[in-house]
């Protein structure tokens, strides 16, 4: 388990030691902090928490038993939020193609440049920093509207549309005035001055929340 | 006439009254030499002629005067009953037409005759520079003719005796011909230095004044008080002989009548026949006739004698040398058809091993073509950590945070990079080099051992390779082209593998077993593939049959060829336990001797 640190945290999975060590060491020489695994296994035995301040992971696409691949797809299906950045042989180019498709930041084909990994590794940081910021707004939108109550949350809803009060009220087969007192409670609750505001509160916290 | 003689007369006497019929029948025909004409020879014979006759009542006495050839072609002829010449002349008749003398003439020897057989050379008395027959060499004599006795033979002997010879050249001797006066002209005219006469002519000339006495004087006279001079031996008088036709009884008849006769004339005196040796050896020793054939031994004689025999044994020869020539030359052809028949085996082998070569050279460069996609991720990977370590220290440096920690770590590093890469570099160059074919004796583990680790550097992943070593310490030398047997092993560890990638379990591990069989050593690459449909079975070996789709499908048919060439046989079978492919071979002991079939 790696502790949560301040710095962006760089995993490096490959089961080619000498080389693997090597990447450790670019990467220490740009200032990054890095870690090694050897095999996929080793790296879901403890799978890390991506830290605050970003990270990213560096897979070798082909490895015995567990490949690259397989590992993504494993992250995938536990909702990481970790970027990863593949490392392709000669002659890989379907398997690294697939990789992007299924969600990869980037993928390299060895040999690769220095610098042009280090660019690679800074972007995919920077994207990571980036899905974490999103995620704490879409978790703090979530907090608001979770202190709604389901009368509210429909009403919220409604309002996120752009119905006037009459129209909700006869919509939720309520009168005007209830209507007002609930519209009153969800701009408290959350916060919001306008139906506008609200709309994108919502949205934050679920992209498909004003879906019909 | 003594005693002896006396009785020998009444004896024949006695013997011509037993037959006395004989002697008349008919005709009794003499022939005679005459060698001073018809005329001379004529008043010279006709008294003995008229004693026969008188002696012989009953018969008619004809006698013929001839020359040697004409006597004897008389005598050959039938024409003749009797014949009376000189002792050469008798004896070429008695050779060639089997005369049988009957009496000879009797010379006394004190006696002055002109029948007496032998010559005198003479010369002009004042030549006082030729004294004996020897001074002769090189001088030119006068004879009568080349087959006179007395004018010629009876000289010649005398001087071959003495080791002169005419027919060297020795003496030229000039033939005057007859009569033997001739020979005296010769010599007065001074043609020559010496002249041959016949005993007692020079003294019955003298006699009778027609020559001055002391105007010639004999060379080496054999017995100088003699009446007669002479240089030569005295020989048998002239021959009274009778024909091969004419009848015993006639010639007994004609004998006793001989002897019976009586006078003081030479031409009425004949006894018994003499001895004719000498003059036998005489000729012989001439080689004239009756001898003349010795002569004729010495040149054409030879060849004409012997020439059916020549000529055979040339024939002979011919054939022998023709055969001869004729077996040499088919030696040579049938030589040079087998040394181009050979040649041109030597060739194609030649030309097939550069083929054979060319091909392992191929399937080796096929197999790393097929392997080289992980060959480059494999020396990529060293490479791409050397470099990567590099420059981590050069932004180590510019940074200012370059620890010697940090440079102990990477140079490490890298050195056992560089290492690895040159191995792989190493092992592909040696294996992929073009070479001729070479045994060695090697370890078998070993051998094994260093493909392994080949194959294993030029895979990223390589699998498992098991290897089971059942080999006894004394049985670990195999005799073999290393590379080869190290192509045949890759090709089979590379089949294996794509078996297991066939079923999607490239991790399977690869076996492989060393064991001893027989005299020869066993090796077997086994896989746990799907192993081999049956129809596959058959032509696995086969060139350019795959069942793999980017295969060239040369891989086990270079393999087999290889494995034939170690005397072995490379045999794919199912496995005794699980699924998967066994493909085995064998190779030769170190210590055995094996046929070397490359």
């Amino acid at each position: 388990m790696t502790p949560p640190k301040p710095d962006p945290v760089i995993h490096v999975i490959d089961d080619e030691a000498p080389f693997r060590r090597s990447l450790v060491f670019l990467l220490e020489s740009s200032g990054w902090t890095a870690c090694e695994h050897d095999s996929a296994e080793s790296f879901l035995a403890a799978p890390p928490i991506l830290p605050t301040a970003g990270g990213c992971l560096v897979l070798d696409i082909r490895m015995p038993r567990i490949s690259g691949l397989e590992l993504q797809r494993r992250l995938t299906a536990l909702n990481s939020p970790w970027p990863i950045i593949f490392m392709t042989g000669h002659g890989d180019v379907d398997l690294a193609v697939q990789a992007m498709k299924d969600g990869a930041v980037d993928f390299l084909q060895k040999p690769f440049k220095d610098q042009a990994f280090l660019d690679t590794i800074e972007r995919a940081v920077e994207l990571s920093r980036t899905r974490q910021q999103a995620s704490r707004r879409c978790n703090d939108a979530r907090a608001l509207l979770d202190r709604l109550s389901p009368r509210e949350t429909e009403v919220a809803r409604h309002l996120a549309l752009g119905l006037s009060n009459k129209e909700i009220g006869r919509e939720l087969a309520i009168s005007d005035n209830t209507v007002h007192v609930h519209r009153q409670h969800v701009m408290e609750k959350t916060a919001t001055g306008s139906a506008a505001e609200l709309a994108r509160l919502i949205l934050r916290a679920d992209p498909n929340g004003l879906d019909g | 006439m003594d005693v002896r003689s006396f009785s020998f007369a009444r004896l024949c006497a006695l013997l011509v009254a037993l037959w006395p019929t004989v002697a008349g029948a008919g005709d009794l025909r003499i022939g005679v030499l005459a060698w001073f004409g018809d005329q001379t020879a004529a008043t010279q014979w006709q008294r003995l002629g008229a004693a026969l006759q008188a002696q012989l009542p009953a018969t008619t006495v004809h006698i013929a005067y001839h020359d040697m050839n004409g006597l004897e072609n008389a005598l050959a002829a039938g024409e003749l009953d009797f014949i009376i010449t000189n002792p050469g002349h008798y004896v070429v008749l008695e050779s060639r037409h089997r005369a049988t003398r009957i009496a000879t003439q009797k010379i006394e020897p004190d006696r002055d005759s002109e029948h007496a057989v032998g010559s005198a050379v003479i010369v002009p008395s004042e030549r006082s520079d030729l004294q004996t027959l020897d001074d002769l060499r090189g001088r030119r004599i006068a004879a009568t003719v080349p087959d006179g006795f007395s004018g010629w033979l009876t000289v010649w002997a005398e001087l071959k005796r003495r080791d002169i010879d005419p027919e060297n050249e020795e003496v030229t001797p000039v033939f005057a011909g007859l009569p033997m006066s001739r020979v005296l002209e010769t010599l007065e005219r001074g043609e020559v230095d010496a002249g041959i006469l016949r005993v007692c002519l020079l003294e019955h000339l003298v006699r009778q004044g027609r020559l001055p006495a002391g105007r010639y004087r004999v060379l080496s006279p054999q017995e100088p008080d003699a009446p007669c001079l002479r240089s030569t031996p005295t020989y048998p008088g002239w021959a009274f002989a009778a024909a091969v036709q004419t009848p015993d009884a006639l010639a007994r008849a004609v004998l006793v009548a001989l002897l019976s006769l009586n006078g003081r004339e030479d031409v009425l005196r004949w006894g018994v026949p003499a001895d004719y040796h000498p003059v036998h050896a005489m000729l012989r020793d001439l080689q004239v006739a009756p001898y003349d054939f010795l002569r004729a031994h010495r040149l054409e004689a030879q060849i004409r004698r012997y020439w059916p025999i020549g000529a055979g044994l040339l024939v002979l020869l011919v054939l022998w040398l023709f055969y001869t020539l004729r077996v040499e030359v088919m030696v040579q052809r049938r030589t040079r058809e087998l040394s181009a028949a050979l040649a041109a085996r030597d060739e194609i082998e030649e030309s097939m091993q550069a083929q054979r070569q060319k091909m392992e050279h191929l399937s080796r460069l096929s197999v790393l073509g097929e392997l080289s996609g992980t060959l480059a991720h494999e020396l990529n990977q060293p490479l791409a950590t050397i470099g990567n370590y590099a420059r981590s220290l050069t932004r180590r440096l510019t940074a200012g945070k370059l620890s010697d920690a940090a440079v102990a770590q990477a140079a490490q590093e890298i050195a056992e990079q560089a290492e690895r890469a040159a191995g792989i570099l190493e092992g592909i160059r040696n294996f992929a080099r073009k070479r001729a074919s070479q045994r060695e004796d090697c370890d078998a583990g070993k051998l094994v051992g260093e493909i392994v680790t080949l194959f294993r550097g030029m895979l990223a992943r390589a699998p498992e390779i098991r290897i089971e070593d059942r080999l006894p310490d004394e049985r670990r030398k195999v005799r073999v082209d290393r590379l080869q047997i190290q192509q045949v092993l890759l090709n089979l560890m590379k089949n294996a593998l794509d078996a297991h990638c066939a079923i999607g379990r490239a991790g399977e591990p690869i076996e492989i077993l060393l064991a001893p069989a027989g005299e020869r050593t066993k090796i077997t690459v086994r896989d746990h593939g799907p192993g081999l449909a049956e129809a596959d079975g058959t032509r696995l070996f086969e060139p350019f049959f795959t069942t793999k789709p980017d295969g060239m499908g040369l891989g086990l048919s270079i393999c087999k060829g290889i494995v034939e060439a170690h005397a072995g046989q490379l045999v794919a079978a199912p496995p005794d336990d699980g699924h998967g492919l066994c493909l085995s071979f064998t190779l030769p002991s170190a210590a055995t001797p094996h046929h070397d079939a490359t």
